[in-house]
């Protein structure tokens, strides 16, 4: 068996029992699956108005908000946020993925870390992202035992356990946050009532990254807002349980730059934690694909990643289906959101378990149907010019 | 990449397109072929069966990528179907086997007191493969014609009798708004019988689409074969295509699909059951025993 298959093998052993015990003993958390499609459906259905709510409410707090219309503009906003020679501590975030966050960065002499563990192994490999959740999913314990050897002289090799190289990187990755001047994370949601953005996470470093250092900058996409705050705590319990990983062990909230109201109970910022909170909005083909009857369901995805197990396609070709971050049966939309890709989605083979396990029950296949016939229409224009 | 893709599609929809509208047929074959099964069945009837080609061409459908994009090169259609005789034809043994399949699925309907007919030459091909390729607008157009052909056979209800031209079927009504009953053999049969213990393959669209997956259990389990479940293998939620579907886009990935299919329902059971005919020409390779429910049951 290839690493591929040995490494997709264990993470289906791992992941799919876990997940099943997880919906049986939390029985609330599909009628939430059932309850998120709705509210997003009214966000997606009326996307400018609730950009706006959120944008609003966001200044609210005393945070600083922009709209970027795409990867570009987001960039350039990014760039004038962050100046040079910083220390930015990164938690893995697929929408700054979608930016090129780091080159961007590293681009003005700045130092970018990622501290999420999968993300952090996918940067020190020079590497893919192979999963939306776990993007180090390739990896298989033997690998990362020599990678870890090989590039920071660890004392662990490929017979060392899980628990070993955990430890390892944890004490590497705590050294991290002392310097840091700038935290970027993204968003599992927004809330549009209240401009908090909720995080969930187990590790404990988009804690440390959203609260550390002096500045947080927040770049998520648009289909991320939902309503209310209730709402977008609701997203990141589904999401978190749907990847396998409930009760979570962090859910963090952040409206705004620190404050406190100590003193006379008159509320004043910062405090202990940030003195900045930026949160760039990304558009990049999201507000189209809302005005599209077939192409906005996917709009719906909380990117929780469930339906990669459950698909054939990915299950054999791994990060290769797709454009990372955007890989498998929801990739297969989103690349085309995004990227304007109408190739990958004609690898949908339509075996369908994707829409059975989706939290929100996302017709995949039907998405892809649809752009596979957008791939043949403008294929039909590009191959009318080209002889 | 994409403009290779897109040419190998396009040379795709420019055949079939061309033999459906002459033929009915989604590449060039003698029609004959695929109706000799039986000459007992009236010819038409409110009631029929419909074969849309699906067993008897099996091995042809996984072929399409080969076959295809030669014909396209080759030009004019009326060449092609003409060359197309002595092209492609299924394998003798395979066409055995689709007739014996065929047979006992038209005397498992007999004998659940369900009176059919046959189009026999007359059958047009579903389209399915036009539809699953996401070629929407031709499947629309092709599918009327595929509805004014039942019209003018008389015919009302059309029992299928694979998953694909169920699933088109199903589709085509609604595209089109059609209120001609579709209806599927494995919900009609009954006071059946076998044995063996197997594990099934679903197929994607008679599970997850069509909502048939209990019911093929039950057409089982009454006749007395005992079927092996396991969560991970053969769940709605985790069971997984064969990979059949991705032959005409990618042969090698849908082969490997295939492949780690077979591998996971071996783990199971040595004993494979298949629905679709499509899936048998997939995963066979891989399996020694594999075997379709119409032969297992009767
Ligand atoms: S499409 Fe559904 S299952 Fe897949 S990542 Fe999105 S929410 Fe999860």
């Amino acid at each position: 068996m290839s690493d591929w298959q040995i490494a997709i093998e264990r993470a289906l052993e791992n992941n799919i029992p876990k997940v099943e015990e997880i919906l049986n003993q939390y029985p609330y958390l599909k009628d939430y699956g059932v309850q998120l499609r709705q509210t997003k459906e009214e966000v997606v259905n009326n996307l400018e108005k609730y950009v706006k709510q959120t944008m609003e409410s966001v200044k609210r707090t005393g945070g600083k908000v922009y709209l970027a219309k795409d990867a570009e503009e987001a960039r350039e906003i990014l760039k004038d946020i962050v100046g040079s020679n910083k220390k930015i501590v990164m938690a893995k975030t697929n929408v700054g993925h979608e930016i090129n966050v780091t080159e961007t960065l590293e681009a003005k002499n700045n130092q970018v870390f990622e501290t999420d563990l999968g993300a952090y192994l996918i940067q020190l490999s020079h590497g893919e992202s192979s999963h939306i959740v776990f993007p180090s999913l390739h990896l298989t314990r033997e690998n990362i035992g020599e990678l870890l050897h090989d590039k920071l002289n660890m004392p662990v090799n490929r017979n060392s356990t899980i628990e070993e190289l955990v430890a390892q990187v944890r004490q590497f990755l705590r050294q991290r946050y002392m310097e840091a001047d700038i935290g970027i994370t993204g968003a599992n949601s927004i809330s549009a009532d209240s401009g908090s953005v909720a995080l969930v996470e187990n590790e404990g470093n988009i804690r440390i990254d959203t609260v550390f250092p002096p500045v947080h900058i927040v770049i998520t996409g648009i289909d991320k807002i939902v309503p209310t705050l209730d709402d977008a705590l609701k997203e990141v319990m589904v999401q978190s349980a749907y990847a396998g990983l409930y009760p979570p062990t962090y859910i963090n909230v952040s409206s705004g730059p620190s404050s406190t109201a100590d003193i006379e109970l008159k509320r004043v910022s910062p405090a202990t934690g940030p003195k900045e909170f930026h949160v760039i909005l990304l558009d990049n083909g999201r507000m189209e694909a809302s005005k599209d009857p077939d192409m906005k369901e996917a709009l719906l995805c909380i990117k929780c990643g469930r339906c990669y197990f459950s698909c054939p396609v990915y299950r054999v070709k791994g990060s290769s289906w797709g454009q990372p971050p955007y890989g498998g049966p929801t990739g297969a939309m989103w690349t085309a959101i995004v990227n304007k890709d109408y190739e990958t989605a004609n690898y949908c083979t339509h075996s369908g378990g994707c829409r059975e396990v989706c939290p929100v029950q996302i017709n995949i296949p039907k998405v892809l149907e649809h752009i596979k016939w957008l791939f043949i229409d403008e294929g039909q224009n590009n191959l009318s010019v080209t002889p | 990449m994409a403009q290779k893709l897109q040419r190998q599609l396009s040379a795709i929809k420019k055949v079939m397109v061309g033999t459906l509208n002459k033929n009915y047929v989604p590449f060039p074959v003698d029609k004959s072929l695929c109706s000799r099964w039986t000459n007992d069945l009236s010819h038409g009837g409110e009631t029929i069966i419909y074969t849309s080609f699906m067993y008897q061409l099996a091995s042809l459908f996984k072929s399409y990528e080969k076959y295809l994009p030669t014909f396209s090169n080759m030009g004019g259609s009326s060449r092609m179907a003409s060359l197309g005789k002595l092209f492609i034809k299924p394998k003798k043994e395979d066409l055995e086997r689709s007739y014996a399949i065929l047979r006992n699925i038209s005397a498992m309907l007999k004998k659940a007191g369900i009176n059919h007919g046959y189009l026999y030459d007359d059958e047009p091909y579903s389209g399915g493969l036009l539809l699953e390729l996401g070629m929407i607008n031709e499947f629309k157009e092709y599918g009327g014609k595929v509805l004014q052909k039942f019209k003018d056979n008389g015919v009302r209800r059309v029992i299928t009798v694979d998953p694909h031209t169920t699933n088109a079927m199903e589709r085509m009504k609604k595209l089109l708004n059609s209120d001609i009953e579709v209806v599927n053999y494995l919900t009609l049969i009954k006071g059946l019988s076998g044995n063996g213990q197997f594990v099934i393959h679903d197929p994607c669209l008679y599970t997850r689409y069509l909502d048939l997956g209990e019911t093929m259990r039950d057409v089982l389990t009454n006749a007395g074969i005992k079927v092996k479940e396991d969560i991970m293998v053969t769940s709605k939620e985790y069971g997984t295509c064969c990979g059949g579907p991705l032959g005409p886009v990618d042969l090698e990935l849908s082969s490997k699909i295939a492949e780690d299919r077979a591998r996971k329902l071996l783990s199971v059971s040595d004993k494979v059951l298949v629905a679709c005919p499509l899936c048998y020409q997939n995963l066979s390779p891989y399996i020694k025993n594999i075997k379709d429910i119409a032969e297992v049951v009767s």
